[in-house]
C-alpha cells in the first residue's frame, strides 16, 4: 500500500495530510446491500406512483394510463372516502390506543419490576416473552381466550358477576378494543425492558439530592424521571407509532377487519383494495398516501419533540 | 397517617412495601403468562373440556393425538421445513451483506459513502406494507411466486442490521486493522478474522433479529405464496381454523396444538439465547 503524504503549513507546522481515498474494494463491500435496497424499497415507490396513473388490474397484464382518474376516485368518490376515512380513523384510534398502553404500562410496569434481583429477573424475562412469538399465533390464541361461548375470559367474567357473555369480536365497539388488548399484551414487554434500562441509568444523586430538599416521590417522577426518560419515550413513541401504523397480522387474525369494517386499519384496506377487489391502481393511490402519512408523521414527531427532549442525563 | 407512621418503623415500612411490590410483580406475571399457559393446557385437552360450561385449567388426560391429528390434517412439517429455509436463507444475506456493507460504512474508504449509508437508513423509512403491490408484481413477473426466493427477496437486507453493525465496527480501534495488513491479511481476512469476532454480541443479536423476523413473518409469505404446500408456519397454521370446506371450525383444542407446534422452535432458541436476547433487544434500542 502506498501511501502518498501531502504536507500543509498549520498555523507555523508543518503536517502531514493523508489525501482522501477511493477503494473499490469498500465501494463494492457496500454495492450488493445498496442495490438490493434500492430495488427492493425505492424502486417499488416509483412503481407505485406509476402504476397509479394506470387502471391496472390483478387479473389482467395490459394498463392504460387513465391520468389522474385513480387520484380522483381517491378524494372525491363516495366509496373510496367511506372507506378511506373510516381506515385512517380506525388506524388513529388504534394506534393512539397502542402507544397509550404499550408505552403507559410499560413505564409503570418499569418502576414495578426495578428490582436487580433472581426473581425479578426471572418475572421480567416471563413478561417480555410474548415478543418472540408471531403475532399471528398471538391473535390464535386471544380468538380463542375471547371466544363468546366458550372462551376464558367471559367464563372468568362470570365469577365476578358478569353472567351475560360479551361479544368480544363481533361488536362494532369491542372488535377494536379486543385487538387493542392482544397487541398490548404482545409489547408490553418490550416498553417495561426499554424503560427500565433507561431508569437504571439514571443517577441515584438526584433523586438522594431532591429528597433531602423535601420532594415527594410523585414530585421526584413528574420533574427527574419523566424529563430525563424523555429520549426514551421518543424512541418508543417513534418506533409504536410506526408499527402501529404498519399493524396487519393481529387484524387479519382476529376480525378480518369485521364487523362492518369497524377494524378495517390502513394496510388492511390497501390490501383488500389490491388483492380481493383486485385493483391495483387503486390501492396504490391508498398506498402512496399512506407512505406520505407515515413520513410527515414521524419527521414532525422527531422536529417538535427534539426541542422538548433532554439528552444530558 | 402520623399515627400509622409513628406505630410502624421505618424498616418495617420498607419491608411491607417491597412485600406488596413483589406480590403486585407476581400478580401481573401471572396475568402476563396466563395466554401462554392456556395454549398449553388447551392444546393438550378434548373436545368435550374445551367446549364445556366450567372452566378446566389441566386435562383430566393428556391428550397426545391433537398433535397427531394436526401433523395429518396440513402438511406441518413441510410448513416448517418451508419456514426453515426462509428464515435461514434469510438470516445468511442478511448477516453476510451486512457485515460487508457495514465494514464500508464503518472503516471504508470511498467517494458517496455518506450518500449511500442514507439510502440504507431512508430505507427504513418506507416498510413492506406501503411497497408490496409493486413488489409483488415483479415477483409475479420474474416467475418466483411460491418459491423461496420470493419470500426470501423481501428481507434479504435488513438496514436495520447494517446500521447495528455498522455502530459496533466504529468501536474497533483502527490499530488492530493496520496492525493485520502489516501482517499481510487482506480486507476480507482483517472483516472476518478480527472484526466480526471481536463483535460477537451484536453479531448474536443482529442474527437473532433476523431469526424471528423469518419465523414469525406472515404478511410477505402471505402475498406471495398462494400455493397451500408452499405456506410458512405462520400462514399454515390458520388452515386450521378452517374445514376442508372452508368454513370456520370450534375444533380449539386442535388449533392450539398447531399453534404451540410452529412456536416451539422459538423457545427452544429463546432457552438457550435467553440472556442475549433480552440484552440484544435492549442494546439495540439504546443506539
Amino acid at each position: 500500500m502506498k501511501k502518498k503524504l501531502t504536507t500543509m503549513e498549520i498555523g507555523g507546522r508543518t503536517v502531514h495530510i493523508r489525501p482522501e481515498k477511493f477503494y473499490w474494494s469498500d465501494f463494492f463491500m457496500a454495492l450488493p446491500a445498496v442495490l438490493i435496497l434500492v430495488l427492493i424499497t425505492y424502486y417499488p415507490i416509483a412503481e407505485l406512483i406509476r402504476i397509479s396513473f394506470t387502471d391496472w388490474r390483478l387479473t389482467s397484464n395490459v394498463y392504460d394510463y387513465v391520468g389522474f382518474k385513480n387520484w380522483n376516485w381517491l378524494f372525491t368518490a363516495k366509496t373510496s372516502t367511506r372507506y378511506l376515512s373510516n381506515s385512517l380513523r380506525i388506524t388513529v384510534i388504534y394506534t393512539v390506543g397502542n402507544i397509550a398502553i404499550d408505552l403507559g404500562i410499560g413505564l409503570l410496569l418499569a418502576h414495578l419490576f426495578n428490582r436487580l434481583t433472581k426473581p425479578f429477573a426471572a418475572m421480567r424475562a416471563l413478561i417480555f416473552m410474548p415478543r418472540y412469538i408471531a403475532m399471528s399465533s398471538c391473535g390464535i390464541i386471544f380468538l380463542w381466550m375471547l371466544n363468546t361461548d366458550y372462551g376464558v375470559i367471559n367464563k372468568m367474567l362470570e365469577w365476578v358477576g358478569v353472567t351475560e357473555h360479551i361479544n368480544w369480536l363481533g361488536d362494532d365497539q369491542n372488535a377494536l378494543i379486543s385487538i387493542l388488548i392482544l397487541t398490548g399484551w404482545h409489547g408490553i414487554g418490550y416498553c417495561m425492558m426499554i424503560y427500565l434500562s433507561a431508569l437504571l441509568g439514571i443517577s441515584k444523586d438526584y433523586y438522594e439530592a431532591s429528597s433531602l430538599d423535601g420532594a415527594t416521590g410523585l414530585q421526584q417522577f413528574r420533574y427527574i424521571t419523566l424529563p430525563l426518560l424523555s429520549p426514551t419515550t421518543l424512541f418508543l413513541f417513534i418506533t409504536t407509532f410506526i408499527s402501529s401504523m404498519k399493524v396487519y397480522q393481529s387484524v387479519d387474525v382476529m376480525t378480518g377487519g369485521g364487523p362492518r369494517q369497524k377494524t378495517e386499519v390502513m394496510v388492511y384496506y390497501i390490501y383488500r383494495l389490491a388483492f380481493d377487489d383486485n385493483r391495483l391502481d387503486r390501492a396504490s393511490v391508498v398506498a402512496l398516501l399512506f407512505f406520505v402519512i407515515l413520513l410527515l408523521v414521524t419527521a414532525s414527531t422527531l422536529r417538535v419533540t427534539n426541542k422538548n427532549v433532554h439528552y444530558e442525563a | 397517617m402520623s399515627n400509622n407512621n409513628a406505630l410502624i418503623s421505618p424498616f418495617a415500612k420498607k419491608k411491607i412495601a417491597e412485600a406488596i411490590r413483589l406480590i403486585l410483580a407476581i400478580m401481573v406475571t401471572v396475568v402476563m403468562v396466563f395466554p401462554l399457559y392456556w395454549l398449553l393446557a388447551t392444546a393438550l385437552k378434548t373436545e368435550d373440556e374445551v367446549m364445556s360450561a366450567t372452566i378446566t385449567f389441566w386435562p383430566k388426560v393428556i391428550q397426545w393425538q391433537n398433535f397427531s391429528y394436526v401433523i395429518n390434517k396440513v402438511p406441518f412439517f413441510k410448513y416448517m421445513l418451508n419456514t426453515a429455509v426462509v428464515t435461514a436463507l434469510q438470516m445468511s444475506s442478511e448477516l453476510l451483506l451486512g457485515i460487508l456493507a457495514a465494514y464500508a460504512f464503518s472503516k471504508g474508504k470511498f467517494h458517496g459513502k455518506h450518500a449511500c449509508f442514507l439510502i440504507v437508513l431512508g430505507a427504513m423509512m418506507i416498510p413492506i406494507q406501503v411497497t408490496f403491490i409493486p413488489l409483488y408484481i415483479i415477483i409475479a413477473r420474474v416467475g418466483l411466486m411460491n418459491t423461496y426466493w420470493g419470500v426470501w427477496i423481501a428481507g434479504c437486507v435488513s438496514s436495520y442490521a447494517i446500521f447495528l453493525l455498522r455502530q459496533a465496527f466504529m468501536t474497533v480501534d483502527d490499530s488492530y486493522l493496520e496492525a493485520a495488513r502489516v501482517d499481510g491479511m487482506n480486507k476480507l481476512g482483517v472483516l472476518f478474522r478480527i472484526m466480526v469476532p471481536m463483535c460477537k454480541p451484536t453479531m448474536i443479536t443482529v442474527a437473532l433479529t433476523a431469526f424471528m423476523g423469518g419465523w414469525n413473518n406472515y404478511f410477505w409469505p402471505k402475498v406471495i405464496v398462494k400455493v397451500q404446500d408452499m405456506y410458512v408456519l405462520t400462514v399454515g397454521v390458520q388452515r386450521l381454523r378452517t374445514s376442508y370446506g372452508g368454513e370456520i371450525t370450534n375444533n380449539y383444542h386442535q388449533i392450539m396444538a398447531g399453534v404451540l407446534l410452529s412456536i416451539i422452535p422459538v423457545f427452544i432458541v429463546f432457552a438457550i439465547f435467553q440472556k442475549h436476547m433480552l440484552s440484544g433487544f435492549t442494546k439495540a434500542a439504546m443506539k
